[in-house]
């Protein structure tokens, strides 16, 4: 009467669209077309590749993972569409992030900055009022429900009074537009008082600041009149906590020649200060930073290995109980474990410029993403879309966003569409033409790809090899 | 543990006007089908189609059933069903109970190796037609059902005219369906559920593992796994509160954490996972020695499973676990599941410390415990 148990019976299989990539000590990872993905032994996946006698539990894992299927069956089918649609889904509502430049002063002078700064007093170089209205225009333009403004610099608090302004606009506009409509302020808080911390309070304004690491790494790096850069950091941070609570404020580092020596050191910072999320950043090729004045000058293998430090210090952390959430892994992680797009616009396919997130200079210039505003800065337009005067169709429509777009595209672009970690990975047409001349990129010499194939290749291997770390991912994923 | 069916004796009887009847007080309000309880010294209602009895002596004024000892703990509020002729009595709802149910039919297209309730391939639509009635005799104050079978589905005209029943007498009640979910990849089905005005509906339904071969070899029914997902799938697409029901057996066991990892990537959106230990009556006696895994054996697989399913946002219970063998940081998400009247504790339960807050054993388990129950000595 009972028929048998059946993972025995799929004597035939076929294989739906896998991708793979090999691991050490023989293992393999294969992965399907939405992310979904499965470690096991090289020779395990070539048995089921050939059609040969693999185990009944591999074949199992992958038709559950839809990675092979019963001939003909369709639900397979259906639930893959169903996932690659949610994760898409983001593309319909179109751009989110509207990053207004608001002044290009600053009272800093960085040695890895990526915008060329005016010394402070200079007020050519604020955004003006009228600048900003035909700035909102566009906001409200984008039909997405979720709406960021964010303001940077320079110094964007050096400009407060149009922050302000833009504030209390865009909340005016939003009374009928009703969009899901949110504020971040990126500031090195030097300059916070009481009373911009009254105004992000009573507005949500989240306070996003820099802190490189320890005290010495972070005065070296941003340098000030006083040499107080660090004090300042952290004593607005404290007063951002204090006042609205550790919701209101994050902290952001950026990576030179002098932090990959010591990672250990650059999270426990962040950790003596209360906060919980690390963002391991590498550094940008672009603007200032691309003549590696300060401290550019390191291959991807050595931030590879600072990253991989850094990653194993935030695990320990973990084990021992203190909460911190390493954000890069957790973005990788929400790709490799949710139907979730996690909005990170340098990590989408297609590429997030214009479309996730849009930039107004000072001066009215429409750039696709900050990278083209500061490839702008040293003379190179290729990613300026238009001004601020022009229309909303002509600046997304036009073939300035269109081609680097399709160009860059993962699915078709060469080195992406056979990679296992395209799922996962993004396309970023603005350092591709930054370092090589074209939106598309060599993969086999992309300092992008080594990068990101790097750290998915060890998040894997961690993950297949510890069930902590897994654990940890996957809670991170599901953040 | 409360026994629900009695033999009855008789006085004055006639052929009842009904079979199914809400237990009143002699000051119950007069409805046909009300049943009036006699109490001593208390003068009942002349006209009432039908009298209870506490004892062989008394007698009310029209057709007479006398209790037998283990149904006296009839009260007002519940509902009885009796044969025509007045031997037999079975309490179809317990006012004061959390868990009643109704069993919609015996039939059923699936044959779980570990079936509580067999299924019986014969005519008993009148089931469907019995309910109507007991959803007629409810009391007010009747909150949750649960309906259950076979398969509550398969005769969907029956099953929604049901429903739809349920809308218009007792729209205040919070109904599951416990179906196997095959119905649901219907399209003409699917939409005329979604067009069912109950505000608290839910259908629950069981997924056995990842792998379908595995899950349809589970329910002994080929191509179970792939209309079961579409259906739940459909589910989701028109909003429709869906559980998904995880029986713990020897066979999927290895499989757990697949199966909870499937659910989080492809079902995220179901409003409950329930995670339930065995139910060792029906189909798993004569099966015991496919079905049968003590919970103590797995205790690892159940945790894992429930922190991938809770940490990825979804709602989590744990169903029929004793606390005894259950981790204790997972205590807060076990359910005292059992219904009442399949619910007990065993000797060696008496000095245990949690008891209150455990599911305690089915008593229909009396063949197979697990050797590792242990009374919890500390809270």
């Amino acid at each position: 009467m009972l028929f048998n148990s059946a993972s025995s019976q799929m004597t035939t299989w076929q294989l739906l669209p896998i991708r793979f990539h090999d691991l050490a000590a023989g293992r393999v990872v294969v992965t399907n077309m939405v992310g979904e993905h499965l470690v096991l032994p090289r020779t395990e996946f070539d048995e089921v590749v050939a059609g040969g006698t693999p185990s009944t539990r591999t074949l199992a894992a992958m038709r559950a993972r839809h990675m092979v299927r019963v001939p003909d069956e369709t639900l397979p089918l259906e639930l893959l569409a169903v996932k690659l649609h949610t994760q898409k889904r983001r593309l319909a509502e179109f751009t989110s992030l509207h990053l207004f430049v608001v002044t290009l002063r600053c009272e800093h002078t960085c040695r890895y900055c990526q915008v060329s700064r005016q010394a402070e007093g200079r007020d050519e170089f604020d955004m003006t009022r009228a600048t900003a209205e035909a700035a909102l225009r566009h906001v409200f333009a984008s039909p997405s429900h979720q709406l960021k403004i964010e303001f940077q610099g320079g110094e964007s608090l050096l400009n407060f009074d149009l922050i302000r302004w833009v504030v209390q606009r865009a909340e005016q506009i939003n009374r009928t537009e009703q969009r899901d409509l949110t504020f971040v302020i990126a500031t090195n808080l030097a300059l916070v008082d009481d009373a911009i911390l009254e105004f992000c309070g009573q507005h949500n304004i989240v306070l996003s600041t820099s802190l490189d690491g320890p005290e010495e790494l972070h005065n070296h790096n941003r340098r000030r009149p006083g040499q107080d850069s660090w004090q300042r950091a952290v004593e607005g941070i404290r007063r951002v906590t204090d006042r609205l609570g550790t919701d209101y404020v994050s902290a952001l580092m950026t990576t030179t020649d002098k932090s990959l020596e010591q990672p250990e050191a650059i999270i426990d910072t962040y950790v003596d200060l209360g906060l919980t999320h690390i963002f391991l950043r590498p550094i940008s090729p672009y603007g200032f930073a691309l003549r590696l004045r300060g401290g550019g000058r390191y291959d991807t293998q050595r931030w590879l290995e600072f990253y991989r430090r850094g990653l194993a210090h935030v695990i320990e952390l973990n084990r021992a109980g203190t909460p911190m959430v390493e954000v890069n892994a957790a973005i990788i992680a929400k790709k490799m474990y949710t139907n979730d797009d996690p909005g990170y616009v340098d990590l989408t396919s297609p590429a997030g410029i214009g479309i996730g997130g849009i930039v107004y200079n000072y001066d009215g210039g429409v750039y696709a993403s900050d990278e083209g505003r500061m490839l702008a800065e040293t003379g190179d337009e290729t990613f300026r879309l238009g001004t601020v005067h022009d229309s909303w169709r002509d600046l997304i429509g036009g073939h300035k966003l269109l081609d680097p777009l399709w160009e860059s595209f993962t699915l078709t672009a060469p080195g992406c569409d056979q990679c296992a970690f395209e799922p996962w990975c993004g396309a970023d047409p603005t350092f591709h033409h930054a370092t090589m001349g074209n939106f598309t990129g060599h993969k086999t010499f992309s300092a992008f790809c080594a990068r990101n194939t790097g750290i998915f290749t060890h998040l894997v291997e961690l993950a297949d090899a510890d069930p902590f770390v897994r654990d940890l991912l996957w809670k991170w994923a599901h953040r | 543990m409360i026994p629900l069916t009695g033999r009855t004796t008789t006085s004055h009887w006639l052929h009842p006007r009904t079979d199914v009847w809400r237990v009143a007080s002699t000051t119950g309000v007069e409805l046909s089908n009300q049943a009036i309880l006699l109490a001593p010294g208390a003068v009942p209602p002349r006209d009432a189609g039908l009298y209870l009895s506490p004892d062989q002596n008394t007698t009310g004024p029209g057709p007479t059933l006398h209790l037998p000892a283990q149904l006296l703990h009839l009260q007002p509020g519940d509902v009885i069903m009796i044969s025509d002729d007045g031997t037999r009595v079975r309490v179809a709802w317990k006012a004061e109970a959390v868990h009643n149910s109704i069993l919609l039919t015996e039939r059923c297209d699936h044959y779980c190796l570990m079936c509580s309730q067999p299924p019986k391939d014969r005519d008993d639509r009148y089931l469907y037609e019995r309910a109507k009635r007991i959803i007629d005799a409810l009391p007010d104050v009747a909150r949750a059902l649960s309906l259950t079978g076979g398969e509550p589905t398969i005769d969907p005209n029956a099953f929604l005219a049901l429903l739809h029943h349920i809308a218009t007498r007792a729209p205040q009640l919070s109904t599951h369906v416990l179906s196997n979910g095959r119905r649901f990849n219907d399209r003409g089905f699917i939409e005329r559920y979604a067009s069912v005005p109950l505000a608290d509906l839910m259908v629950g339904i069981p997924l056995y593992a990842a792998e379908p071969g595995l899950h349809d070899y589970i329910v002994q029914a080929p191509g179970a796994f792939n209309e079961t997902v579409k259906g739940i799938l459909n589910l989701g697409a028109i909003g429709a509160a869906t559980e998904i029901r995880i029986v713990i057996q020897r066979s999927n066991v290895a499989e757990l954490t697949e199966l909870t990892t499937f659910i989080a990537r492809n079902l995220p959106f179901v409003n409950q996972v329930a995670l339930m230990g065995l139910e060792m009556t029906g189909l798993a006696r004569p099966n015991a020695d496919l079905v049968w895994i003590d919970p103590n054996d797995y205790r690892q697989e159940l945790r894992e499973s429930y922190y991938i399913l809770s940490d990825a946002g979804i709602h989590t219970r744990i169903y029929n676990h004793q606390l005894c063998l259950t981790d204790r940081d997972l205590w807060p998400a076990t359910v005292q599941s059992i219904s009442d009247w399949k619910n007990d504790y065993p000797e060696i339960c008496k000095p245990c410390k949690v008891k209150d807050r455990c599911s305690g054993i089915f008593t229909t388990s009396g063949t197979r415990l697990s050797p590792n129950l242990s009374p919890v000595l500390s809270n």
